[in-house]
């Protein structure tokens, strides 16, 4: 099923977009396409003449998000980490008005991220966490073919000439029926952005000032969030948190089995872990079982919130969407959810969900997903998210419990589902997710883009 | 035990009146704390129509419930600073011996004014002067090797002496905030012992 | 500094080296303290030895944490008449702070009042790391914020990008810092009082 030409679901706001669209780059509010099939490819800049030959080569091809409504579904996107930052020779001053968390690269963060463990950078592929990584390229499409072209036009502008060299090229798709590698329909929920020129889907909530998101407008808290300078470098700018996970699809089964008897008990179990059944239909609206219509419609699919659920009884207050995303759930520190979104653009790579596997060697077979988390101040929220939603639970009265799906488990974990009249806590839950790489983002506007691509000295 | 309030109850002063000294106060207060004020006044009459909760923590501190603070500010010795600095480092922040009293919440130990001073900060249950008691009778050791760093210190086998000398350098808390005032650091043991209970049992029976 | 385990022979072998460290350093400390020293010293040190979380962390930009729970320790000076509202408001609070309740995560916080006025100690016990939530005050409770901290030399305010700054210019670490359940939050102490009473209700209703 491939997008149709009107907006899906969405209605064209009454009030003219904002926000500058034909600035900001095209991934930040294009959807990601249904199918989708598509390319990371990263980048090392060996001298900085070559970087910014590369990106003046590059830029014609980088979509922005001019009618993003109703736009074509492939685009190309690049973004920058602080070393390729550097490595173009981006002015000294200029490079200190990054914030610190970018600065450092997010393998040397790992403490801030909870990245201990099995997640310790230490235990990542190349080329993540080198500080190597330069450029990210990324091609996204709504079919092989369109992917295949939109990739071989990046390829075009570096390939042949010296000083920038390719370290990595990610491949990623949709599985069978748009699932990612642990079987569910993701990328359901999305933050609605003031100004972006079209009105929320049902469930998304009000409209978040667009200065949380993309730089150089006003936030939240009424003023915008600190920029990098020049003005030009920093506005209609985005930081992206890149994070790289293996699923380890054998692990999951065998706890479902652990646990559930029944396909359908292991089903529920598999639902209450997310908060959504595999086709994606929300426990809130489908409390006992799946209902795959409801999956599949972005006006329904989403039109929830947690006001008749204060026990978490109908979704476990440790429940993936619910973690990400607690709506109206009263948690137990004060906290403006609004302030902790994030644009989230998963790219599933390698094989599909097998729900047979069951052995330690299926955890190691290459699948999982990469991550693109953004907004404008995108370190700290994903630093904040890993620390107080993710690998902790007493935001919400869970005590050590930690996020089932991508949670860097402890030792004789559990994960706990609110029922009458006992509760039912499950043990033994292990690490499904393990990070494998991972780097922070900056990505510029088209226009911060010719200014990088045209630096001098 | 005698507990007194901090100030002399104003429940004579209605909410009205409340608000409108604060706003005859804050009107040559910064830009900031005006505006702050305009926006919050409503929010406020909330707690201005509260009950008082102050109280005091018997002869100096604050208490709130069965919850005190001690705020002492101590001059060192020459070389105390250096002794007390080293012996923290070396205990690796380990305190344990409080456990032993079992009376303290927390305590902090924060170099001041240029290494010339301590800030001792702690929240403990009851009163100041059993308090001090307290430690005297059980760990009189851990307290001397700490607080002879300081001026005048007369040492724990003197607790009477040594009680008034903590006096003397301690400043009361104008104000004193406690999240569960009557929960004393026994009573946590002893909740903690039943949670544990309760989640093996329920594990059992779920 | 990351948490050690240490073997037995290791843990004797380590308290010995302390405890030479420590009578260098207590040379000419008065000679009760050095008589303190060795009596006191080796139970210190074994309790050390037994406790997980005996060693403190940092709480983030500033500041330690034991455990779950972090100090904060802020002395500034106060802006002009900044003593007399304080104090004032203060007062007419009566020790009622609901925004202490609301933000879920302080155990304790006093307001001291130092040198003749001109000073101000706030310190406070509290769940978690220095900086994730400060933001969400500026969102959720600036006015509250404000009021109170407008008594303060230089305070930006609570919603300006250069509020954290303020802080921590005037923030001191402490550089020791004990709490008596370092794994106890404000959260899990409102559940486990909620349980305690379930308890007591049922251990009535079955009349033992």
């Amino acid at each position: 099923m491939s997008f149709v030409e009107e907006p899906v679901g969405e209605k064209l706001s009454a009030h003219a977009p904002t926000l500058d669209l034909d600035e900001i780059q095209a991934i930040v509010l294009r959807p990601r396409p249904a199918p989708y099939f598509g390319t990371h490819v990263l980048l090392r800049v060996d001298n900085a003449q070559a970087g910014r030959a590369f990106l003046r080569r590059l830029a014609p091809h980088i979509a922005s998000s001019a009618n993003w409504w109703n736009a074509p579904h492939t685009w190309l996107a690049v973004g920058l980490t602080y070393t390729g930052l550097e490595a173009l020779g981006v002015p000294k001053e200029s490079l200190q008005s990054f914030p610190e968390a970018f600065r450092q690269g997010m393998a040397a963060r790992a403490r801030q991220l909870g990245d201990e463990g099995v997640n310790n950078p230490k235990n990542w592929g190349k080329p993540y966490g080198t500080g190597q990584v330069h450029i990210g390229v990324s091609a996204f499409s709504d079919s092989e073919e369109k992917h295949q072209r939109a990739l071989a036009i990046a390829r075009e502008q570096y390939e042949g000439f010296s000083g920038v060299s390719a370290l990595a090229l990610q491949h990623f798709g949709a599985q069978p029926s748009d699932r990612n590698s642990l079987g569910y329909k993701d990328g359901i929920d999305q933050p609605p952005i003031e100004g972006s020129g079209v009105d929320p889907l049902p469930g998304q909530g009000r409209p978040i000032k667009a200065g949380e998101f993309i730089l150089g407008y006003p936030g939240e808290a009424g003023v915008p969030l600190p920029m990098p300078q020049p003005d030009i470098l920093g506005r209609n700018g985005i930081y992206v948190g890149y994070r790289k996970y293996q699923s380890r699809v054998g692990a999951f089964n065998r706890f479902l089995h652990a646990n559930g008897s029944t396909e359908e008990e292991r089903e529920l179990i598999a639902a209450k872990l997310v908060g959504r059944w595999r086709s994606g239909a929300p426990l809130t609206l489908a409390p006992d079982v799946d209902n795959p219509a409801l999956g599949a419609d972005p006006k329904r699919n989403n039109d929830f919130n947690y006001a008749n659920d204060p026990n978490g009884r109908q979704v476990p207050f440790g429940a993936h969407i619910r973690r990400m995303n607690p709506r109206d759930t009263q948690l137990s520190r004060l906290t403006d959810v609004n302030l902790h979104r994030l644009l989230r653009r998963g790219s599933t790579y390698g094989l599909p969900y097998d729900p047979n596997a069951l052995s330690e060697a299926d955890d190691e077979v290459p699948r999982g997903a990469i991550f693109l988390f953004m907004s404008a101040k995108a370190m700290a929220t994903i630093e904040f998210l890993q620390q107080e939603w993710i690998n902790d639970g007493d935001f919400i009265g869970a005590g050590n419990e930690r996020d089932p799906i991508i949670g860097r488990q402890e030792e004789a974990a559990t994960f706990t589902i609110p029922r009458e009249p006992v509760r039912r806590r499950l043990h033994g839950i292990e690490t499904f997710n393990v990070l494998k790489g991972g780097e922070y983002f900056f990505l510029p506007s088209l226009s911060a883009l010719n200014w990088l691509g045209n630096l001098s000295g | 035990m005698a507990t007194q309030t901090l100030t002399k109850p104003k429940q004579d002063q209605s909410v009205e009146q409340k608000l409108q000294r604060l706003r005859e106060l804050y009107a040559d207060a910064p830009e900031i704390g005006q505006a702050a004020l305009k926006n919050g006044l409503s929010m406020l009459t909330q707690e201005l129509a509260a009950p008082g909760r102050a109280l005091t923590a018997g002869r100096i501190g604050a208490r709130q419930g069965k919850v005190s603070e001690l705020t002492v500010f101590l001059p060192f010795v020459k070389g105390g600073a250096m002794r007390l600095r080293g012996f923290l480092q070396l205990l690796e922040g380990n305190f344990r011996a409080a456990d032993a009293v079992g009376t303290v919440h927390d305590m902090r130990f924060v170099f001041v004014d240029n290494d010339t001073k301590l800030l001792f900060a702690t929240a403990y249950d009851g009163d100041f002067d059993p308090y001090i008691e307290d430690f005297a009778a059980k760990i009189p050791n851990a307290m001397d090797l700490w607080l002879c760093n300081f001026e005048g210190y007369p040492g724990m086998r003197n607790p009477k002496a040594a009680a008034d000398w903590i006096a003397k350098h301690q400043i009361a808390a104008e104000a004193w905030y406690v999240n569960s005032p009557n929960l004393t650091a026994a009573e946590t043991r002893r909740l903690e012992k039943i949670g544990q209970a309760v989640e093996e049992l329920l594990d059992k029976v779920g | 500094m990351a948490t050690q385990t240490l073997s037995r022979p290791e843990q004797d072998r380590s308290v010995e080296q302390t405890l030479q460290q420590l009578r260098k350093l207590y040379a000419d400390a008065p000679e009760f303290a050095k008589a303190a020293l060795d009596s006191a010293l080796p139970a210190l040190m074994a309790q050390a030895a037994e406790s997980r979380t005996s060693q403190s962390e940092s709480a983030g930009r500033i500041g330690i944490r034991l455990g779950r729970v972090s100090e904060l320790t802020v002395i500034a000076p106060f802006a002009p008449g900044g003593a007399r509202r304080l104090r004032a408001i203060l007062r007419l609070l009566h020790g009622n702070f609901s925004a202490g309740t609301k933000v879920g995560t302080l155990h304790n916080m006093r307001f001291v009042f130092l040198d003749n006025d001109t000073k101000f100690l706030f310190a406070t016990a509290y769940d978690g790391q220095w900086d994730p939530y400060i933001e969400d005050f500026a969102t959720k409770m600036p006015d509250e914020m404000d009021i109170i901290f407008s008594a303060f030399e230089g305070w930006p305010g609570i919603r300006s990008p250069k509020v954290k700054n303020w802080i921590v210019e005037h923030q001191v670490s402490a550089e020791g810092w004990y709490v008596a359940h370092p794994d106890l939050t404000v959260a899990e102490t409102g559940r486990l009082k909620r349980i305690g009473e379930a308890v007591d209700e049922f251990l009535d209703k079955v009349g033992t």
